[in-house]
C-alpha cells in the first residue's frame, strides 16, 4: 500500500518503472455509491495529466477518473464491465482500471496519509 | 443551517447509515448500500423511515372541502380506502401528489416533506381545519413480497389501497415501491417498539438511495422531478389520477387538456447503452424536445431507465440524448417498466 499515490481529484496510482496502475480511492467509491457502469479507455489510446479517462456511473451519480500524469493505455480491467462492483468492493486492488506508459512522469501524488488528511 | 432529522435518527446512526441531505432534511441515503436494499425490497421485506413526510389529520366532515382543491374522488370512495392524489392550483398544476387514508372519523393526509408547509398554507386558505400530526408521531414504509407474511400477527392486514389501525397504529397498505406492504403511522412513543418488533422479524432498514431506484423502476413520479408547479396531472401522464367530476381548482384547464388542448407529456424510455440519462440532460425524438425529469439504473431490468418531459407529444418513439457530449440512442416506453 505504501507505494500508492493518490490524487486530488481521488484517483490512485502506482508506479512501476514507466508504467502505472489507476483506480479510484475508498473515500472514491464511498461518495459515489453503488458503480452500475463504468467505461473503460481503449488499449493505445493517450491522455494528457488531467484527461478523463474512465466515466464511472453510480445510482447517485456520474463521475469522471483522471490521468494521474500523461500516458498511453497498455491494459484495462475489463471485469470491471461486467462486475463494476469491484470498484465498490476492492478499489484499491481487484477494482483498478487502467494501466498505463507514463510519457511524462509526475509523481506529485499524495501519500496515503496526505490523502487521509486532505479528505477528513 | 442545521438540516431537520427524523424521531429515529438515533436508530440510524446506530446502524452506521450514510446520510444525504434531502430539502430540509438529512436522511439515511443507504445501510448496506443502495442496489443490496433495492434487492431486499424486490424480494424479501425493508423499511423505510419517511417520517420527514406530513401527517395531517382532518376531521372527516372536511371531506367536501378538500373535494375542491384535488383532482380525484374522495367523496364516493369508501371510508376505509386510501387514495393517491394530486393538489391542482388555479392553472391544473401539481401543487403536491399526497395520499389520503380514509377512516370513519377522518382522514390522514401525507404531502411530501418538500411541501409540507405549503399543503398546510393552501388547507388553510381554504378553510380546511386541519392538526399537524407529524412532530408527534412517525411514518414508516414496509415493502417487500414478504412483508404481510412478515407482519400479520401484529397487524390485521386490510385490502390493498386499504386503510386499517390498532390502538396504537394507523396504517395502510401502500406504498411508494411497487411492491406490496404497508405504510404505519404510530406516535413516537411506540416508534422504538415498532422498530424492535420489524428488526426482529428480519426486515432491513432500506434508505432514500434505494426508495429512489425503487421508485423509478416502479414507473412513480417523484414530486420536484415529474411533478412540479409547472405541469398538471394531464401533462404527468397521470389521467387515472383524474376522477372528480365536480369542479375543483384547476379543473377547467385539465378539462380542456383532456379534450385535445396541445400540451406537455411526461413520457417513460430506456436507453440500450451504459449510460444513465439523468435530470436536466437534453433528448430529442423526432423534432419534439425533452428534458430528463429523473433517469437511473434499473437493477431488475438491468437498463438505464428514466422519464423524460417532451414539449407536446412527439412523433416518434426514438429518442436521440445527449449525455455529457455523447449522443445516446434511447426508446421511449409506453407501458410499465416492470409488468
Amino acid at each position: 500500500m505504501s507505494d500508492i499515490k493518490y490524487l486530488e481529484t481521488h484517483e490512485w496510482y502506482l508506479m512501476k518503472d514507466d508504467e502505472i496502475t489507476v483506480g479510484i480511492s475508498d473515500f472514491a467509491q464511498n461518495e459515489l455509491g453503488d458503480i452500475v457502469y463504468v467505461t473503460l479507455p481503449e488499449v493505445g489510446q493517450e491522455f494528457e495529466k488531467g484527461a478523463a479517462v474512465v466515466e464511472v456511473e453510480a445510482t447517485k451519480t456520474v463521475a469522471d477518473a483522471y490521468a494521474p500524469m500523461d500516458c498511453t493505455i497498455t491494459a484495462v480491467n475489463s471485469q470491471l464491465e461486467t462486475e463494476p462492483e469491484t470498484i465498490n468492493n476492492d478499489p484499491c486492488g481487484d477494482g483498478w482500471m487502467f494501466k498505463a506508459k507514463v510519457s511524462t512522469v509526475d509523481d506529485s501524488g499524495m501519500s496515503y496519509q496526505e490523502y487521509e488528511t486532505f479528505v477528513s | 443551517m442545521d438540516k431537520k432529522t427524523t424521531q429515529l435518527h438515533k436508530y440510524h446512526l446506530s446502524q452506521e447509515a450514510k446520510f444525504i441531505d434531502f430539502g430540509d432534511w438529512s436522511m439515511p441515503f443507504s445501510y448496506e448500500g443502495t442496489l443490496k436494499e433495492h434487492d431486499i425490497v424486490r424480494t424479501s421485506s425493508g423499511f423505510f423511515d419517511v417520517s420527514h413526510m406530513g401527517r395531517l389529520e382532518i376531521q372527516y366532515s372536511e371531506i367536501k372541502k378538500i373535494s375542491k382543491l384535488i383532482c380525484s374522488e374522495i367523496i364516493d370512495i369508501p371510508s376505509n380506502k386510501a387514495l393517491y392524489s394530486i393538489f391542482t392550483n388555479a392553472d391544473g398544476n401539481a401543487l403536491d401528489d399526497v395520499i389520503f387514508w380514509k377512516f370513519d372519523d377522518k382522514i390522514i393526509l401525507i404531502p411530501n416533506a418538500s411541501n409540507l408547509e405549503k399543503i398546510k398554507s393552501h388547507l388553510v386558505a381554504h378553510n380546511v381545519e386541519f392538526i399537524d400530526r407529524s412532530p408527534d408521531t412517525v411514518l414508516i414504509a414496509v415493502q417487500g413480497p414478504d412483508t404481510i407474511e412478515l407482519i400479520q400477527d401484529r397487524f390485521e392486514i386490510p385490502d390493498k389501497f386499504s386503510t386499517n389501525f390498532t390502538e396504537s397504529f394507523l396504517y395502510a397498505r401502500t406504498g411508494y415501491t411497487g411492491e406490496d406492504g404497508v405504510e404505519i403511522m404510530a406516535n413516537n412513543e411506540d416508534a422504538e417498539s415498532l422498530l424492535t418488533f420489524l428488526t426482529e422479524k428480519g426486515v432491513k432498514p432500506c434508505g432514500l438511495g434505494s426508495r429512489d431506484t425503487l421508485r423509478l423502476e416502479a414507473s412513480l413520479p417523484l414530486y420536484g422531478f415529474e411533478l412540479t408547479e409547472d405541469i398538471t396531472p394531464v401533462e404527468a401522464s397521470l389521467n387515472w389520477t383524474i376522477t372528480n367530476k365536480n369542479e375543483y381548482l384547476g379543473s377547467n384547464r385539465i378539462n380542456d387538456q383532456l379534450s385535445g388542448e396541445s400540451h406537455k407529456v411526461l413520457k417513460k424510455f430506456t436507453i440500450n447503452s451504459r449510460k444513465i440519462a439523468r435530470t436536466e440532460t437534453v433528448g430529442i425524438a423526432g423534432d419534439t424536445k425533452g428534458l430528463v425529469t429523473s433517469g437511473n439504473f434499473s437493477p431488475v431490468l438491468n437498463k438505464s431507465i428514466g422519464f423524460i418531459l417532451f414539449e407536446n407529444m412527439p412523433s416518434h418513439d426514438l429518442i436521440e440524448f445527449d449525455i455529457r457530449g455523447n449522443l445516446v440512442e434511447g426508446n421511449i416506453v409506453n407501458k410499465r417498466f416492470l409488468s
